[in-house]
């Protein structure tokens, strides 16, 4: 093989027309871009955002609507929670064993004086039947609170001599008194 | 040429400026992060949370105390604490205690000086108020503050300045019946007693939290939000029947107080389970209000109080007696009048000659003197295994703290004397459910059970375990000897024979046994001339469903066993019989001599 200095220099060009080679020169692809109208492009994304910050806000807003009907709701279940346990309370008191003893006693009731039951298949009495009678019943009310001592006074006696003009009024008055008692039961016997 | 350029450099320019910009805002957030977090975080967090964060505790609610048929002992309602802040209230303070004084009750003077208070901003109105109450109060004090604000702007939105928080409201609808073992809450929900305070772990649950965000009393939705659920606590049946509990305790009373006496208890007993259907006590409480009852009748006497049992002990003698075929019910014994111990004397209590008594007519009798002669028999330690046996000395397990475990001395201590009093009851000491249990012994044919007053099991304070599913059982007295024991004292309520005749009841066959036993001082250690008395015992004798037993202490009328004790017994016994539906057994009666 030669060396490349002793190749040829010159390669014979090849001969084109003109014209052929204006044709063959490089040119820009035309590009068919589909062009989509600014105006339409914008009008969209305004319309999308405007649904997204509407959306939004009419969440936000259902949601605090929720949070409201939560807060009432939970207040009136409070409400009702408390009623409820106002009138079990109620309840209570009207089952318990003292209301209806003292409501059994105002009827007149007393605790039997001996069990006695029937047998409902036969008829048989078990047990001896007795009459309840007042003297069954039971106090079952505390006894009533003592009057303290210190509300009676103690009785304080007071020794006066008369002299003889207050004896003889005393003794007026008393045979007045006398008359008076029997003219009273006179009028009471003549009247009955 | 030249516009390429002028574009490439504009671009870069651009960039350039969107750095910058970019840079500005990231120094500005960094500097503000430095400032928030590394400076002083505690301040601002705190300043975030006085802005809208709200942390409010969640109470767990407090399970109930309930009797045999569920119904509610102690109970727990959503009630309210009444709060003011006296900033707000101090211009309107007259009118508004007027309003509150009027609507709860309170002390009007009382909370004028809280509502007046001055450089305060939170004072306790009332405590645990029914929230209807409280709302309604809060109600009429807005309405009244309203008629008196000058300022048309405040006048729309009146505040009053006193509003309510949530506060446990626990109430004991039987008031003064069953809260001697039910207990109390103190004034800070603490428990203080009974029940309420040994089996506080379980009723008082884990209370909750809840942290969120609020703007103008709303929640903010989405906002900061945490929630930690309260554990309620879990209810606590008993064994009790509340209306037969309630029933005792009017018995117990009239007993008392009819008779002058200081204090009562009373036990019943199902004779087969061992499950405690009554325990009251005299005096009592209310629950409710229980600021207005002397200390000393807080708790249960019943489970508390230790005394001398008294002739009712020698049931438990003369059934350790049967069982070792020492005697049958028709021993015959030449009783003395007196019988010289040692350095001391026996008595009986009625004053006799030399009389020819059964062991029966000893029963039926109650002689003391019989009893210790037929007692020498036994050999102490004997004596002193049997009682053990039957329950004296050791604590019941029933549930309820501060049981005393009575005394019953250790054998070797003891002198022929002491043999000869123990076995009459004098010189050992019991509480009045041990003493129940004990005779109960008899009245389910031998067997000891251990009395419970818990359905199913709970765990106390002390950490054990109590209930009717860990109620215990063991053979004391053969099935024989507790016949025999069990007609034996049906000799006692028998009017010819026995000394409580007021006992009985009409139609069915009763056992019993009375107790007069005299009372060691508070002071002196001695017998203070003060008495217990007392009566034990269980219907039908044949086939015996429950067991009562009646204690009443120092009563000054001059009655024992049989004419205290006695007809309450028969009253509740009555009632009984006829609440749970127990026919007559119609099977004859025991007869035994009691003389010779």
């Amino acid at each position: 093989m030669s060396s490349p200095a002793a190749t040829p220099r010159r390669l014979p060009r090849p001969r084109f027309p003109e014209s052929a080679r204006a044709r063959a020169r490089l040119r820009a692809v035309p590009v068919s871009v589909s062009t989509i109208p600014r105006a339409g492009f914008v009008v969209l994304i305004s319309i999308l955002l405007m649904a997204g910050v509407v959306g939004l806000l009419a969440f936000n807003t259902s949601m605090q609507q929720a949070s409201f009907e939560a807060t009432k709701l939970d207040r009136q279940a409070t409400v009702l929670a408390a009623r409820q346990q106002a009138l079990e309370l109620q309840v209570a008191a009207l089952r318990d064993p003292q209301h209806v003893a003292l409501a059994a006693r105002h009827l007149g009731m007393v605790p039997p004086p001996a069990p006695a039951f029937i047998d409902l298949r036969t008829g048989d009495l078990l047990g001896v039947a007795l009459p309840a009678l007042p003297g069954d019943a039971m106090r079952v009310t505390p006894l009533p609170a003592a009057r303290p001592k210190s509300l009676t006074p103690r009785e304080k006696i007071v020794k006066v001599t008369l002299t003889k003009a207050q004896l003889r009024r005393l003794e007026r008055d008393k045979r007045r008194a006398a008359q008076d008692q029997a003219a009273q039961t006179t009028k009471q016997g003549s009247g009955g | 040429m030249s516009a390429r350029r002028t574009q490439s450099q504009r671009s870069q320019w651009r960039l350039r400026v969107t750095m910058l910009v970019i840079i500005f805002i990231v120094t500005v957030f960094g500097t503000r992060l430095m400032q928030l977090q590394g400076l002083d975080p505690q301040a601002y967090a705190a300043k975030a949370a006085a802005s809208g964060v709200v942390s409010v505790p969640l109470p767990a609610k407090r399970g109930q105390i309930l009797d045999r048929t569920g119904k509610a002992l102690a109970d727990s309602i959503d009630g309210r604490m009444l709060i003011a802040d006296p900033l707000a209230t101090k211009p309107y303070a007259g009118a508004i205690a007027g309003v509150l004084s009027k609507e709860l009750g309170l002390d009007y003077f009382d909370v004028l000086a809280k509502l007046s208070k001055p450089n305060s901003r939170y004072q306790y109105l009332a405590r645990r108020v029914p929230s209807t109450q409280a709302d309604a109060a809060i109600a009429a004090v807005k309405a009244t503050v309203k008629a008196l604000i000058q300022d048309p702007k405040r006048k729309a939105m009146p505040f009053g300045g006193v509003y309510s928080q949530p506060d446990v409201l626990r109430t004991y609808p039987t008031k003064d019946v069953a809260s001697n073992i039910v207990g109390f809450l103190k004034d800070d929900g603490t428990p203080a007693a009974g029940l309420e305070l040994a089996f506080n772990s379980r009723l008082a649950g884990h209370d909750g939290a809840e942290t969120y965000e609020v703007g103008s009393g709303h929640r903010i939705p989405l906002g900061e939000n945490s929630t930690k659920a309260p554990v309620d606590g879990e209810d606590l049946r008993l064994t009790i029947d509340s209306d037969l509990n309630w029933y005792a305790a009017r018995v117990l009373r009239t007993a008392v107080q009819s008779s002058g006496s200081e204090s009562g208890s009373v036990v019943v007993m199902n004779s087969k389970t061992g499950e405690v259907l009554a325990l009251a006590d005299y005096p009592s409480f209310d629950g409710n209000n229980p600021g207005k009852t002397k200390a000393a009748d807080l708790g249960s006497r019943a489970i508390s109080d230790v005394y001398e049992p008294g002739s009712v002990e020698k049931v438990l003698t003369v059934s350790a007696l049967l069982d070792q075929k020492l005697v049958t019910p028709r021993t015959k014994l030449k009783v003395p009048p007196t019988l010289p111990v040692q350095d001391r004397v026996i008595h009986d209590w009625f004053p006799h000659d030399t009389i020819r008594l059964t062991l029966a007519g000893v029963i039926a009798r109650s002689s003391n003197i019989g009893t210790a002669m037929a007692a020498s028999q036994m050999p102490a330690h004997q004596l002193h295994d049997y009682l053990s046996a039957f329950g004296l000395g050791q604590r019941t397990n029933i549930g309820l703290g501060g049981e005393s475990r009575g005394i019953l001395p250790d054998y070797r201590s003891w002198q022929p004397v002491n043999e000869a009093t123990i076995a009459f009851g004098q010189g050992v000491s019991v509480n009045a459910v041990q003493m129940a249990a004990a005779v109960n012994t008899i009245a389910n044919k031998g067997e000891y059970v251990s009395p419970s007053l818990i359905q199913g099991t709970a765990t106390t304070a002390s950490g054990d375990k109590v209930g009717t599913d860990t109620s215990t059982r063991h053979r004391v007295i053969s099935p024989a000897a507790a016949d025999q024991m069990s007609r034996m004292m049906e000799m006692v309520p028998n009017p010819v024979t026995g000394t409580a005749p007021k006992a009985q009841v009409t139609g069915y066959r009763v056992a019993g046994k009375t107790g007069t036993a005299q009372r060691v001082g508070a002071h002196c250690g001695c017998y203070d001339g003060t008495f217990t008395v007392s009566f034990a015992g269980f219907a039908p004798a044949d086939d015996p469903a429950f067991t009562v037993y009646v204690v009443v202490q120092n009563p000054r009328n001059g009655g024992g066993g049989g004419s205290i004790g006695g007809p309450a017994f028969s009253k509740i016994m009555r009632y009984l019989l006829s609440r749970y539906a127990v026919a007559p057994t119609n099977t004859k009666p025991a007869h035994l001599p009691i003389q010779w």
